[in-house]
């Protein structure tokens, strides 16, 4: 009988056992269920990666992304639909809150669909514009499929990007080529540091409505890599929020279609990126987390004491000013279903800020050591000449990876008095300390002489 | 009529220095025979620190006064047990025997050493 326990247990375990990092309760929101069969290519993939997957339509009564105030889903698909609105379940405000309590978010627009007025207002909230005239697309003469769209040029076939810095880690390489259909291009205002462009649009690329008439594109509403077929948004609680230009990328019929590229046949590998994207909005990719974070003072008889990885975080509180002291953060990284240790990027490194209220040092952490799944970090440092209330902080934020914001609070007290060296260790005093016992000295042989000398002058005094 | 005013003065000046030089002769005369002696043991005394707290500020203003409170400790040993002697000298001159007569010798050379103890001490503990 127990067996059998056992092996229930370990089933429902397994199913329960997504690989994103954060939860496996997945919803698609599609309008026409009928339209489901061009995403099951898509949803089959999920669903072999763990997620509990629910398709609903916008318009079904008990729709809701909360249940008892709780996330009722972990991830959200917003496939495009033919309605203008969403209706009161989805509105903008919604969504943010959704993302407000760590849930993530792929919203898949369409050319040929109006993009609904919540899903407008959302993206304007997060900074991320998109044309306004209805099916406006991204137009391409020279990187164009010429099997599908032979005269139209609005199937776009680009490489897989390049990371867009060279200290940013890439998470979207891949071989093969992308094909890009009827896509509403994005432009990501200048101003949020939140957020990053996937894939942009080759430089020879341009929006165009095709209600115009015109011959010549007039006042385009973004040319080149302005434009954005891919955008990412990651708020400062780490949530993820995806926005796909072309929901046709995600259909099955693209995932591995027969294309042209300049007279050169090729397939595209829609399926793979797909597969990045998914990966990386529903965190099962690009996720930080913070191990033990320890310090010590690196001097006297705490030299290198506390440093085991097996005894739980056990630091002091408080430290005397400059004194040597030793930083250690173990930092893993969620690769799929386990945790790596983590590296940063060639370029890039973590740092350390000893900080009251402004930092007093700031410092580059180094790897100093690795156990199976993290990444030891280190550095060590000299406490400032300041006392007061300090905080050990680790502050890493960068695209496409979760933020890491730990603080450790410490108290770091004066010198206490007999903690100064004494006057003989410093030599610039011996002069003075001389000048004492001179005058000391000086002291003692005057009271001898006085001493001695005094029995003559009373016998003087008595005399006269 | 000048140049005899001025040779006037010239001789009158060099008359002038050897009447300082007499006066200077005679005051040391007159001090080492009427001062009784141990006034003049503690002059010299006093004369001694003078002599050793303007070498210990020369030697700050020299070389620098790092460590200030050794400084301070130095100095302030030659002020305070200058002012010290210079009290015990006060009580104990003949000179002023009816301002102090309710204060016996013995009773000042006391007070002094106590004082001079006390402030050895805090010098000592100041200088760390």
């Amino acid at each position: 009988m127990r067996w059998l326990f056992s092996f229930l247990a370990l089933v429902l375990l397994g199913v329960a056992q997504a690989k994103s990092f954060s939860g496996s309760r997945l919803l698609v929101i599609l309008e026409e269920q009928s339209e489901k069969e061009k995403y099951s290519a898509l949803l089959g993939d999920l669903n072999d990666r763990g997620y509990q997957t629910t398709v609903e339509s916008p318009k079904a009564d008990k729709l809701s992304l909360f249940k008892h105030g709780e996330r009722a889903y972990d991830h959200v698909i917003l496939l495009p639909g033919k309605s203008k609105g969403l209706g009161p379940a989805l509105t903008a405000n919604q969504f943010l809150d959704f993302m407000k309590s760590e849930g993530n978010v792929i919203v898949a627009l369409s050319s040929s669909n109006t993009i609904p007025s919540s899903v407008q207002s959302l993206l304007l909230e997060l900074d991320i514009h998109t044309p306004t005239d209805k099916g406006a697309l991204v137009v391409d003469h020279f990187n164009y499929d010429s099997v599908s769209a032979a005269d139209k040029h609005d199937v776009l076939l680009l490489p897989f990007p390049n990371p867009p810095r060279r200290d940013v880690r890439n998470f979207f390489a891949g071989e093969g080529v992308l094909a890009a259909p009827r896509t509403v291009g994005q432009v990501l205002g200048n101003n949020s540091p939140l957020l990053a462009p996937i894939l942009r649009a080759p430089s020879t690329a341009y929006s165009y409505s095709p209600k115009e008439e015109a011959d010549i594109v007039e006042d385009p509403f973004a040319t080149g890599e302005q434009l954005t077929i891919v955008s990412s948004l990651q708020s400062h609680n780490s949530a993820r929020f995806t926005v796909i230009g072309s929901a046709e990328m995600l259909q099955n019929e693209w995932f591995l279609a027969d294309a042209k590229l300049n007279g050169k046949a090729v397939k595209t590998a829609n399926r793979e990126f797909a597969k990045q994207i998914t990966e990386w909005t529903f965190k099962e990719t690009g996720v930080l987390k913070v191990g033990k974070l320890l310090h010590y003072q690196n001097e006297g008889q705490n030299k290198k004491l506390n440093t085991s990885t097996a005894i739980p975080e056990n630091n002091p509180t408080i430290y005397r000013i400059k004194e040597d002291v030793a930083f250690q953060v173990e930092i893993s990284e969620y690769k799929s279903d386990h945790l790596v240790p983590f590296f940063p990027a060639s370029d890039d490194t973590i740092q350390l800020e000893f900080s009251m209220l402004s930092p007093f040092h700031r410092l580059n952490l180094s790897p100093i050591g690795q156990t199976a799944n993290s990444t030891i970090f280190g550095v060590s440092f000299k406490t400032p000449d300041q006392h007061g209330i300090f905080n050990f902080r680790v502050n890493y934020r960068r695209p496409f990876l979760t933020n890491i914001d730990e603080k450790r609070q410490v108290t770091v007290r004066h010198f206490a008095h007999d903690e100064w060296p004494r006057s003989w260790q410093i030599n610039g005093a011996w002069p003075w300390i001389g000048g004492i016992w001179v005058t000391v000295g000086g002291f003692v042989a005057f009271v001898a002489v006085w001493l001695y000398s005094a029995p003559t002058e009373k016998s003087t005094k008595k005399t006269q | 009529m000048s140049n005899t005013s001025a040779k006037g003065a010239s001789s009158k000046s060099s008359g002038g220095q050897l009447d300082a030089q007499k006066i200077a002769q005679g005051v040391w005369s007159n001090y080492v025979k009427k001062t009784p002696q141990r006034v003049k043991l503690l002059d010299s005394f006093m004369l001694f620190l003078v002599a050793v707290g303007a070498l210990q500020f020369l030697y700050c203003l020299i070389v620098g006064n790092f460590p200030f409170n050794a400084f301070l400790a130095g100095f302030s040993a030659t002020v305070g047990q200058f002012v010290l002697t210079a009290s015990l000298r006060m009580q104990t001159n003949p000179e002023n025997k009816t301002e102090f007569q309710s204060i016996s010798h013995e009773r000042a050379f006391a007070d002094f050493v106590f004082g001079s103890l006390i402030l050895h001490f805090f010098c000592i503990n100041f200088i760390n």
